[in-house]
């Protein structure tokens, strides 16, 4: 066994430039597809974050409407009470919200509008600076997207004709599609010249209560559908994340079928290379079993030290980017570094592959020709 | 520069018999057959060294890979020890090879990756041995071979009579009771060769391996204990052969091209070496007619 791993090395370091090549394109693939998922899952992050981080476990929509951020909800007047005396319903804080189009300096920006009511939540969960509005001309801005406009606390945004002031900075409320900006809720209605409507209920519920059976309940009332905040978070991800996990996927594919051709055919040609020591081996009485492990651990050692390479990069480069540009949340799982292992093992198997046939068919006589 | 083999430590090789029984070698099949061996018997003893001579195309390679248990033969029987290792498995090959045959080549074949050391040493540990003690007999025997302060070295930094020692040493790593050798001089200068010629001597009669030497090198005569001439894949007699005064190779008696001089006929390959023996009869006369022993 020893000889066949120092003979793998051997091969493979007398090769420099050739072992550089394959660990390279092999760390590239891998970089490409940590940095694909990490951004996937980053970007489901951002899409869920203002579920994730409200109050309550379930949510009152509007009748047939099952998404927080893809449809203009609007409950029916009256509502509130109703909800609040369902039982095992602790507390209803309602929320108005809507997409809405802001012009920052003549460039039009989408950002998602929260009108709540500072005293009951469902505004910013974490401020990087200032304070929560206490008038109705005041705002709370998202920090990522205030800082890439140049805006800064005591700033004017004008929102649907008015303008507001800049009197806090959230955090984790950007994405590089929708970022959030908060009113207070008597203001969003003003905007909106819908007076006492409502967008959302975000319900408590009393500590030990079915959740199942008090949906029930709620979905009894009319006009209204009520859901669990996690059903609707997935419902957005649905319909956002989808539209770009396809696409990434496929990238990711091809990142991995990529790395997999760089170390085959450098394994291959490798191999092609030394068919003759191959053939010396078999000869001499190495059997096939041999030579593959000696082939397969050249594949192995370039792809898992490209494997590594590509984990390193991936971290690198992920810093990189979000610090140039912060709307991007890129977000690693521990568990990506093993998937990446784990591909650099699958494309050392696959890339082995046709080496090993080339091993297999050499005739051992071969030898005597010159 | 020592190189003897006489105390290399356990060298008592075990003696053993190969037996080629009525061989036949048949290449493509239909019209495109080639019958590169026919018909072949052969017996070689243990530490006896038996040199194949024959023209180039005549089967010799063939024979000797069907001896090397490299290739298998169409018709006939090779036995080692009696054991038919003609008949056997594919799978049962590698071993026989591994453990039974020592192969030396014209051109070394050495692993270009791996030093001296582990060009032989690689060949214990695929017989089992455990990485220690095949790096340990690896260097004992290269040391033996003369190649002591080469141990290190890659093939590339090795000079083609040390490269063709190195294979020596990987050929008798696992005490192989025969050694197969197709033109083991063929790449060397005249000197080297000699000193490659005395130590498969030495390997044949001080530790008894049988050896089998494929080559068109008359010098490997002198060592051989027997001479065999293969033509059109046969076995034919070696007395009708005699040897080119002027460029050393062998050819028939029944050759066209011959001359008397002073009493005595002369054979040569070509009509260029017969006239390059008129221009200058008294230089090239010395070295007259020997026929082949047979
Ligand atoms: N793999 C093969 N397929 C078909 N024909 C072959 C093959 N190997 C050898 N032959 C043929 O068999 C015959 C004997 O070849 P072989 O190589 O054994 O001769 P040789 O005596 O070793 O020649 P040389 O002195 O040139 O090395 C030749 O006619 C050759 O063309
Ligand atoms: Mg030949």
């Amino acid at each position: 066994m020893a000889g066949r791993m120092s003979l793998a090395r051997r091969n493979l370091l007398q090769e420099k430039t050739r072992m550089a090549l394959s660990v390279g394109g092999v760390a590239l693939a891998v970089m490409l597809t940590l940095v694909l998922n990490a951004f996937l899952s980053g970007m489901n992050r951002q899409i869920t974050s203002y579920l994730d981080h409200s109050p309550g476990s379930l949510v009152v929509a509007q009748e047939d409407v099952v998404n927080l951020l893809g449809a203009t909800s609007l409950l029916p007047g009256g509502i509130m009470s109703q909800v609040e005396a369902v039982r095992s319903v602790d507390e209803a804080i309602p929320i108005l919200s809507q997409f809405v189009i802001l012009d920052l300096h003549g460039k039009k920006q989408p950002a998602y509008m929260v009108g709540y009511d500072p005293d009951e939540g469902g505004g910013p969960w974490e401020l990087f600076a200032g304070r929560q509005p206490r008038t109705k001309r005041e705002m709370v801005f998202d920090q990522v997207l205030a800082e890439r406009h140049g805006l800064k606390i005591g700033d004017e945004v004008e929102v649907l004709g008015k303008d507001f002031t800049i009197v806090g900075l959230s955090d984790g409320t950007t994405s590089w599609m929708t970022s959030f900006f908060f009113l207070q809720k008597a203001a969003a209605e003003n905007l909106l010249l819908s007076p006492g409507s409502t967008s959302f209920l975000l319900l408590t519920t009393s500590e030990g209560a079915d959740l199942e059976s008090t949906l029930q309940r709620l979905n009894n009332l009319p006009g209204v559908n009520a859901l669990t905040k996690q059903e609707m978070a997935v419902n957005d991800l649905k319909l956002f994340a989808q539209v770009f996990s396809t696409p990434l996927k496929l990238m990711v594919s091809i990142a991995f079928l990529v790395g997999t051709m760089v170390v085959g055919l450098v394994i291959y040609t490798a191999t092609v290379e030394r068919q003759r020591e191959y053939g010396v081996l078999k000869a001499i009485g190495a059997r096939n079993g041999v030579l593959y492990q000696v082939v397969l651990v050249q594949a192995l050692a370039a792809s898992l030290t490209g494997s590594l390479a590509g984990v390193l990069l991936a971290y690198g480069v992920a810093q990189w980017i979000m610090a140039v540009r912060p709307q991007f949340l890129i977000v690693f799982d521990p568990s990506d570094a093993v998937w990446a292992l784990l591909s650099g093992l699958g494309m050392a198997l696959l890339a082995a592959l046709f080496p090993a046939r080339v091993v297999a068919g050499l005739a051992p006589a071969e030898i005597f020709r010159r | 520069m020592k190189k003897d083999l006489a105390d290399v430590p356990g060298r008592l090789a075990p003696t053993s018999t190969l037996e080629v029984d009525h061989v036949t070698k048949r290449y493509g099949s239909g019209d495109t057959e080639v019958a590169a061996v026919r018909e072949v018997s052969l017996s070689v003893a243990a530490g006896e060294i038996v040199l194949i001579m024959g023209p180039s195309g005549s089967g010799k390679t063939t024979l000797l890979s069907m001896l090397g248990a490299l290739l298998k033969p169409s018709a006939g029987e090779i036995r080692l020890n009696g054991e038919v290792i003609s008949a056997m498995r594919e799978n049962h090959l590698p071993d026989i090879r591994l453990r039974k045959f020592g192969f030396i080549f014209q051109d070394f074949n050495l692993l270009s990756a791996l030093s001296a050391l582990e060009n032989v040493a690689i060949v214990a540990e695929l017989a089992g041995i455990k990485r220690s003690a095949a790096r340990k007999a690896a260097a004992i025997l290269l040391t033996n071979l003369g190649l002591g302060d080469r141990l290190n070295f890659l093939p590339e930094k090795l000079s083609g009579g040390e490269k063709q020692r190195v294979a020596i040493a990987r050929a008798l790593i696992n005490d192989p009771a025969l050694i197969l050798a197709d033109e083991p001089t063929a790449n060397l200068d005249s000197k080297i060769g000699h000193e490659i010629m005395r130590l498969l001597r030495q390997i044949a009669k001080k530790q008894g391996r049988s050896v089998v030497i494929v080559s068109h090198d008359q010098r490997i005569k002198d060592i051989a204990d027997r001479v065999l001439w293969l033509e059109d894949g046969q076995f034919k007699d070696m007395v009708t052969m005699a040897t080119d005064p002027v460029c050393g190779m062998t050819v028939e008696l029944d050759n066209e091209i011959k001359i008397e001089w002073e009493g005595q006929l002369f054979y040569f390959c070509a009509k260029g070496c017969r006239d390059e023996f008129f221009s200058h009869p008294e230089q090239f006369s010395s070295r007259s007619v020997q026929p082949v022993k047979g």
